[in-house]
């Protein structure tokens, strides 16, 4: 089975962000993670809306910087950005003060949010 | 789709599906190793793990040679690569025991939010302090793994031990791939060197190893693929990136920070040298020469000026060892540096054969493309073999004319085998070429039974003798390359890993006291204590492995253990701690001085708190 036209739907999709829907469901992705973080502590679920929020995330990311790139190695970079973006807030926030639950809902927040915000710019450059 | 075309595919998937299930049966063996009490990985591997990782890494060169998608491929060798990285965290029950403990202690702090402002924490002695502890890698690896934990609701624990070998194994082989392509390399050349560059053993036992010194090795390399993006480009977003990569290396570890940033510098010099009007003038020549001489002392010359941000560290420039050992000594450390202490003959080869294969080939290249001017890669091939010298010269300072470094000279290698995988793989790739080559012309599309019958019989023995070639015999050769470098990879010879009891000892006292404690132990148990509790946690106290107050109070326990002394190390943690226990391990003192010390401590009055591992581990407890 050719699985790339349906990735690249999809990915089309939550690149449109059409209107921030993606962005408000990475958003409430983190405030989930924070409740099973804080209460339920279930691994499974925590394994569940951190693929949804990498994957939403990492299509945003790599939709601003590696479109021309192919899907395999697109896909690789948004990850990787992805990290770096998580591993450079967080640090940033550690330094400042500390890493607690709150914290790091913290830095979801940020990241989801710097995310769709870059992959907005790039959608308003590629229309003018 | 034709007939013979259909074939081939079918075949394909069949190999792939074969090879995923000897990849799956690999983690089963590398599971069915685990053991709670070891000092090395190769005296538990299961003796099946070896012959099956070869015929599975041979298989998956096959793949690799084929016509499949470089995509296919690539998530086949991930998975590999994460395989190879895993021996540590799948075998032992806490990792390597090594500085990857220590991080852990560090993180597991940050984790349990028993520090502020990072891991240095605040207020610092001086500014300057404050500024190179907050650059410190362990704060980027601490902040990662954090958060990750907490994403997935896992202990740190494991967080930590699987970040770098999953990190790498996804991570490494990409770059090696896209290295290679931006060299000029075709996809199954660069598919072929980000399998390769597990047959290196110092990366793999980087990528084995959860420190921030493997981030940044991940970080460097993809500085490294954008330098030489930069090189051919005037993207403005590729030079942002070669400039961001080289800040998150640094961001990770210092040491591969710098090394990004002087070969930032030197891209940065080749593509002004590139642009140059008249390039072969004496100006630009001399330009680039002092360039590349600049780069080379900022290595040496950021150790010597780390002194003015933190007085603790001492590096210095000195020719003591000139003075000091024997000619033939020298001549080895300057050859092969920490190989020539003791090291045997097969590890030596491992360690040094791919990256002066890669020598040989740069030079080759160099001098192939010497009277072609106009040659698209030439610059590339110039940079690397610079980038490639800077690193043989500064290994050569650091490791004969310095002394104090605040850490090993041997890591510098990483750097040189990530610039030579691409060469091994564009030099192992130009001798396979010719042999595709002639089987396609021999033979449209695939050589089949009735195209060979109207051949010649020399031809026949020639195309059986190629295709055997091809399909076994290069395959067998560099699957056995990665298999055996393992051996070189995974240290033969160390000090008895964390045990279970010892883990499990920490975790019970950690699970039963309620009051502020503090462990006396060996450095053994000091590993053990801060991977689960943290390191100078003020609730659960271990003293540092390096602090010489846990060492000393260790000690008076061996020789006279009283009461006295756990009053003592209790009153050294600065905390209101009302509880102190003494743990003793068989392995780690010997039988003899194990028995003495028990029944010393019995005889002395203070009780035994709680035996694991058959009696191997006895904690004893006093409580104010």
């Amino acid at each position: 089975m050719k699985w790339t036209p349906h990735f690249k739907n999809i990915e089309k999709l939550i690149a449109q962000d059409n209107p921030f829907a993606f962005t408000v469901v990475s958003l409430l992705i983190s405030c989930m993670i924070y409740l099973n973080n804080v209460y339920v502590k279930s691994p499974i679920i925590g394994t569940v809306t951190f693929l949804f929020f990498f994957s939403i995330n990492t299509i945003f990311l790599e939709h601003v910087f590696f479109e021309k790139e192919d899907v395999f190695f697109r896909l690789m970079f948004g990850v990787l950005l992805l990290i770096m973006l998580l591993g450079f807030v967080g640090w940033l926030i550690m330094i400042i003060y500390n890493l607690d639950a709150p914290k790091f809902t913290l830095v979801l927040f940020i990241v989801s949010t710097l995310s769709s915000l870059l992959n907005r710019r790039m959608k308003h450059k590629n229309v003018t | 789709m034709s007939l013979s075309k259909q074939g081939s595919t079918k075949l394909l998937r069949i190999s792939e599906i074969l090879y995923m299930l000897l990849a799956v049966l690999s983690f089963y063996l590398l599971i069915a190793s685990r053991t709670g009490e070891a000092r090395t990985v190769w005296q538990v591997l299961h003796p099946a793990f070896i012959p099956t990782l070869f015929v599975t890494t041979s298989l998956l060169l096959t793949i690799l040679f084929s016509s499949e998608k470089t995509t296919h491929k690539m998530l086949l060798i991930i998975v590999h690569s994460i395989l190879l990285h895993s021996f540590f965290p799948i075998i032992f029950p806490a990792g390597d025991l090594s500085g990857q403990q220590t991080v852990l202690g560090q993180t597991r702090r940050v984790f349990d939010n028993t520090i502020l402002h990072g891991l240095s924490g605040w207020p610092t002695r001086t500014l300057q302090i404050f500024i190179v502890e907050m650059f410190r890698g362990t704060n980027l690896q601490a902040a990662l793994s954090t958060i990750f934990a907490r994403m997935l609701s896992i202990d740190i624990f494991h967080v930590h031990l699987f970040l770098v070998p999953v990190l790498w194994g996804t991570f490494v082989p990409v770059a090696s791939f896209l290295t290679t392509k931006a060299l000029g390399g075709d996809d199954k050349a660069s598919v072929l060197s980000s399998l390769l560059v597990s047959a290196f053993p110092y990366p793999t036992y980087f990528g084995a190893i959860s420190v921030p010194n493997s981030l940044g090795f991940i970080f460097f390399f993809y500085s490294l693929y954008f330098m030489l993006k930069h090189l051919s480009s005037n993207n403005s977003r590729t030079a942002y990136f070669m400039v961001a990569f080289s800040f998150f290396s640094f961001l990770a570890h210092s040491l591969t920070g710098i090394i990004s940033f002087s070969l930032l510098l030197l891209a940065l010099a080749f593509k002004s040298y590139k642009s140059e009007k008249a390039p072969s003038s004496i100006t630009s020549k001399a330009s680039l020469a002092i360039s590349f001489l600049f780069c080379v002392s900022l290595l040496p010359l950021s150790f010597i000026y780390l002194r003015f941000l933190n007085p603790a560290y001492h590096t210095i420039f000195t020719l003591d060892k000139f003075y000091e050992l024997p000619p033939e000594e020298i001549a080895g450390l300057f050859l092969i540096g920490e190989l020539t202490y003791g090291f045997d003959p097969k590890t030596i080869l491992l360690v040094i054969t791919g990256s002066t294969f890669a020598l040989l080939y740069m030079i080759y290249l160099l001098h192939k493309l010497k009277k072609n001017s106009t040659t698209e890669f030439r610059i590339h091939f110039s940079f690397l073999f610079a980038s490639f010298l800077i690193i043989l010269i500064d290994y050569r300072i650091l490791k004969l004319f310095m002394d104090g470094l605040p850490l090993n000279e041997e890591r510098l290698w990483v750097f040189r085998d990530f610039i030579a995988v691409p060469f091994v793989a564009l030099a192992i790739y130009a001798v396979i070429s010719p042999i595709k080559a002639f089987l396609k012309a021999k033979s449209p599309p695939t050589i089949t039974i009735t195209s060979l019958k109207t051949l010649s019989k020399s031809n026949v023995l020639r195309v059986i003798t190629l295709l055997s070639t091809l399909n076994v015999l290069i395959p067998a050769v560099l699957g056995g390359w990665i298999t055996f470098s393992l051996s070189a990879a995974y240290p033969q010879v160390a000090p008895l890993q964390t045990t279970w009891y010892e883990l499990e000892a920490v975790k019970y006292i950690e699970e039963n006291t309620q009051e502020k404690y503090v462990v006396i132990g060996d450095v053994w148990t000091i590993y053990a204590g801060e991977m689960i509790v943290g390191i100078y946690n003020p609730q659960a106290y271990y003293f540092g492995e390096q602090d010489s107050r846990g060492i000393s109070l260790f000690t008076e326990m061996r020789r006279d253990p009283s009461p006295q002394v756990m009053i003592e190390a209790m009153n050294q943690t600065g905390t209101d701690t009302t509880v102190a226990y003494f743990i003793v391990t068989e392995p780690r003192l010997g039988v003899e001085e194990f028995n003495s010390t028990v029944s010393k401590t019995l005889q002395n009055g203070l009780p035994v708190y709680a035996t694991f591992g058959n009696e191997k581990l006895y904690i004893f407890y006093y409580e104010k």
